[in-house]
């Protein structure tokens, strides 16, 4: 398991993740253009992918957990992306 | 130890030995538990065979009442009528085709199999229970409640007359406006929830309470089928939960999912498909497992291409999750996506041939005994055969354009369903000597068998013919009239041979000869190696498969002691070492002082029972919200109850764990939990993202007031980030031992926890009074589908918080006390849900907040 001051820097780069992603919103890209739009509806889910491993990964232990737990909550994750991905696209 | 079996069980084989010299069958000291013969031992029981039998019983309850009805519909049926004509008026009809379906597919065959799986998988597997037994107990109750909960439903006007698959917009209020349907959504709601309990028991179970060296490949056939189904129903019902929370929303809170002109319906079909392709394997994969197993009991061979077998089964379970639109060819999804699923729908049928030719070579070159649960199950193999077939016919777009809404569709799921039940009605009587320590009688079995496949057969078939009946409606084209009435008869046949069925084993109970431990000369898995019913415990000492035999070892002594049975996945073993006997059962004694009964698991269903029948109604005031009050009074109560009951579950030390080794019994199960989770909020995440792009993704913005602001929300990032790292910090204070820092960081959790409801509380009101030009009536939960899905899908994450919360309040108590200085599970287990809840907020706030 990790120090207590690996999960004090851990906690100090989610808040910032999140305070970047309303700074986003903030800086008005995703009134603009399509492209930019776009562009910042990717950086901020991205940054959200980032901060689930990261709580995943360290504060609930799975970097030290055997593989096949993640495999378990993959495939959760997985089941709903394929039903949502599919589902939005058979009405495109 | 001798070794005195040849291979492939072609012998006398030695298993009443066990149970002259143990004490077997009725432990003199069952733990506490009251015998058999009370009623109370089977209120209190957390026994799997006990709960095993229950669900049995309460499967066949459901039966008849199911049963009923569809006779009730097959006497209309017996000419085409006008409305108001026959026995049943119209509402009274559609709510029999409904409640038909849903008790039949819901609270008959998946119970029914798993009372199967209760009573057999721990001994199939070597364990002495199921990991969680209270929460076994729990599984049933509100298994049994939730269907007497659909029961209540007839009672208030009408029950759910919208049909099995609650299809939008015929499932909203304006359609079906009566309290009854309402009280048969939640009685649903409650059935999964029993669902996702038993699920995480069976799966945390089969994964690391495996006796020691049997690998998961080498299961009995039937425990990998129910292995196979577990998974299947962990991640498909959390997809149904979902659909009926949003259901049961729209139905009581006003949200407006299913009635939104763009997409409402199809989110519907979506989500109920999702879960519903997936469904009709988990009622078909256990009666596969039976067929499988009792195939190789009465061949005396091993089936064939086992390996293949196993192999086809993982991938149709992998497969069922990706064919679900061919249920929707005639929605308006579009051409690309249904020629795609027509594509998986023909590859989920592939290694469902090879399943079906390996147990027809079986058949071919083995020597068959025609015992009544052989018949049975031989039987359940032609008619999956047809019921295939047809589906097939199904699967293919363009003629699913004409056989969509007809009895081709109902005869061909009758034939897979009811087809699957029929192997499941053979393992009644293939594990009925084992249950009850009685033979069945094999005459009235084979009575029973003619008369079922005849009725069967007349029941179904005639509807292939008549296949332009529309389904669900009881005016038809006169023509057709003899086809029904051939199937009306057919249905009473059917229906007589049950009360053959009941009587035999009715009688059998009272008179038959006492059954062998193993009756059957070729079965091959380990119940059949012990007593006949067997003992509270299982087995005589800890059973292992080491050399590929089974055995059991007593830890005195390290020695084997008795076995004699050929099992599965390995030879046999018989063992005349009688010495080792009473030293084995001894130190079990002493050793392990399992405990086998709780009250609670009964309170709390009940309790649960209460409260929902009291929400279904809580819209019409009366005594429907003060018995809401109570039954969640009670909940809490029980739950509190439930754990500080001192309750031990020794955990078998010498088990195969593969996977999972290094990941303890409760903290798998709470992953495993979570990982139902997951789909939960990923439906209710995915039901926003499909309905915003029918609106038109970025048009999304007129439907939300301009008040609807960044800020609350990130401040609540911030307040659930800071807990998250406060619980993490209450871990390391009780790796430290440092009582002060775990009572101090589990009150910042609470504190942090309770500012984000008050801030959440204070951002809804403001949303819901908002005055502005495009909302002068302010921004409502029933205002339009983006505040819909806005405020219940962040709700649900509240409750989530607030189910946090109340842990923390019972735990900071216990922290004071010390309960967890140097032992810091609890707050990890405990963690793991809360960073949980922390991540799914991850994605609502940038999903609901900034994009
Ligand atoms: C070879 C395998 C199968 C294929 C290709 C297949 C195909 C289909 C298709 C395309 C439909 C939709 C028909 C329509 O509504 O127009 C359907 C309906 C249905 N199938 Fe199957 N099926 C197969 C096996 C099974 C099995 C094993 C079961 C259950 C044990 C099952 C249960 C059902 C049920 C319950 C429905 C009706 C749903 C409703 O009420 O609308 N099918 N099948
Ligand atoms: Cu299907």
């Amino acid at each position: 398991m990790a120090s207590t001051k690996l999960y004090t820097a851990i906690y100090v780069v989610l808040f910032v993740f999140a305070t970047v992603q309303a700074l986003v919103e903030e800086a008005g890209w995703l009134g603009g253009s399509d492209t930019l739009y776009w562009a910042a509806f990717a950086v901020i889910i991205v940054l959200s992918l980032i901060k689930a491993v990261i709580v995943a990964g360290y504060y609930q232990h799975l970097k030290w957990e055997p593989r096949s737990v993640s495999y378990v909550i993959g495939t959760g994750l997985i089941a709903a992306l394929a039903l949502t991905i599919a589902a939005a696209y058979s009405i495109t | 130890m001798t070794d005195d079996t040849p291979d492939d069980g072609s012998i006398e084989t030695d298993g009443g030995h066990a149970t002259e010299e143990l004490p077997a069958g009725e432990d003199h000291d069952d733990h506490g538990l009251p015998p058999m013969s009370s009623v109370k031992r089977w209120f209190l029981t957390t026994n799997h065979k006990d709960i095993g039998i229950l669900y049995i019983g309460t499967a066949l309850f459901f039966l008849v009442f199911g049963g009923i009805l569809a006779l009730l519909m097959r006497i209309q049926l017996w000419a085409p009528r006008a409305p108001g004509e026959g026995l049943l008026g119209p509402l009274a009809y559609n709510q029999a085709v409904s409640a038909h379906g849903l008790l039949m597919v819901f609270w008959f065959i998946s119970p029914f199999a798993f009372g199967f799986a209760n009573y057999v998988v721990p001994l199939q597997i070597g364990a002495k229970d199921l990991a969680f037994p209270r929460l076994n107990a729990l599984s049933y109750w509100l298994y049994l409640f939730s269907g007497l909960l659909f029961g209540v439903s007839f009672f208030q006007k009408a029950t759910f007359s919208g049909g099995w698959t609650m299809y939008a917009p015929l499932n909203i209020p304006a359609y079906t406006p009566e309290v009854g349907a309402t009280t048969a959504i939640l009685a649903l709601v409650m059935f999964v929830a029993s669902v996702t309990v038993s699920s995480v028991n069976f799966l945390t179970t089969m994964h690391r309470w495996r006796a020691e060296d049997l690998r998961l490949r080498d299961l009995p056939l039937f425990s990998s089928s129910i292995l196979l189904t577990v998974w299947m129903m962990l991640f498909a019902f959390a997809a149904l939960l979902a659909a009926l929370i949003v259901l049961s929303a729209d139905r009581l809170l006003g949200t407006t999912y299913f009635v939104t002109q763009e997409g409402g319906s199809l989110l519907w079909a979506h989500l109920f498909w999702f879960f519903g392709h997936p469904e009709v394997y988990i009622v078909f994969f256990p009666a596969l497992g039976v067929m499988a197993e009792v195939f190789q009991t009465f061949t005396g061979k091993r089936i064939v291409g086992r390996k293949w077998f196993v192999a086809a089964m993982v991938l149709v379970a992998l497969q069922s999750f990706v064919v679900w639109m061919h249920h929707m060819f005639l929605t308006a999804i579009n051409l690309q996506i249904k020629t795609l699923f027509m594509a998986t729908t023909i590859g989920i049928s592939l290694p469902f041939d090879l399943m079906v030719f390996a147990l027809i070579y079986t058949l071919i070159k083995g020597r068959i005994r025609f015992t009544t649960p052989f018949l049975f199950s031989f039987g359940a193999l032609l008619l999956f055969i047809i019921g295939g077939i047809t589906g097939v016919f199904l699967g293919a777009v363009v003629l699913d354009y004409e056989f969509r809404g007809t009895y081709w569709v109902v005869a061909h799921f009758h034939y897979v369903m009811v087809g699957g039940a029929t192997a499941l009605f053979g393992a009644l009587y293939y594990w009925y000597p084992k249950i009850t320590g009685k033979m069945y009688d094999e005459f009235l079995g084979k009575v029973h068998f003619a008369l079922y496949f005849v009725g069967f057969n007349l029941l179904y078939f005639p509807m292939f013919l008549a296949w332009q009946t529309p389904r669900r409606v009881f005016d038809y084209n006169p023509a057709y009239t003899p086809w029904h009435r051939l199937a009306t008869i057919g249905g009473f046949i059917l229906a007589v041979s049950f009360l053959v069925m009941f009587y035999n084993l009715y009688r059998s109970l009272q008179t038959g000869a006492d059954a062998d431990d193993n009756p059957w000369e070729y079965s091959s898995t380990a119940e059949w190696a012990i007593s006949s019913p067997p003992p509270l415990e299982n087995f005589p000492g800890l059973p292992s498969y080491k050399g590929g035999k089974l055995n059991f070892v007593s830890k005195v002594t390290g020695g084997a002691t008795d076995g004699g049975e050929v099992t599965d996945g390995g030879t046999a073993v018989a063992t005349a070492a009688g010495a080792g006997h009473g030293t084995a059962a001894a130190t079990a004694h002493e050793e392990e002082h399992a405990s086998h009964a709780s009250f609670w698991p009964f309170l709390l269903s009940l309790a649960g029972f209460l409260t929902f029948v009291g929400v279904s109604g809580i819209n019409k005031g009366g005594l429907y919200t003060p018995l809401a009050a109570v039954g969640g009074l009670g909940v809490a109560g029980s739950l509190v109850g439930m754990a500080r009951e001192p309750f031990t579950v020794p955990s078998p030390e010498l088990a195969e764990k593969w996977p999972f080794d290094g990941v303890e019994d409760m903290k798998l199960g709470m992953w495993i939990f979570l990982a139902s989770d997951v789909v939960l909020f990923g439906a209710f995440i995915g039901s926003y993202l499909f309905m915003r792009v029918a609106e038109g993704w970025r048009n999304w913005h007129h439907l939300i007031p301009a008040d609807h602001v960044v800020m609350p929300g990130l401040i609540n990032t911030y307040l659930l980030l800071t807990s998250s790292f406060a619980v993490v910090l209450a871990m390391v204070a009780a790796e430290r031992g440092s009582n002060k820092g775990v009572v101090a960081s589990l009150v910042a959790t609470l504190a942090l926890g309770i500012g984000f409801l008050i801030n959440k509380g204070i951002e809804w009101q403001h949303l819901f009074h908002v005055h502005s030009e495009a909302f002068p009536e302010g921004w409502e939960l029933s205002t339009n589908i983006a505040s819909s899905t806005f405020y219940l899908t962040t709700g649900l994450h509240g409750a989530h918080v607030i189910v946090g919360l109340l842990i923390t309040l019972y735990m900071i108590p216990r922290a004071w006390r010390g309960a967890y200085s140097g032992n810091d599970k609890p707050i990890e287990y405990f963690g793991l849900y809360w960073h949980f809840v922390d991540i799914v907020w991850l994605f609502l706030f940038p999903l609901f907040y900034i994009l």
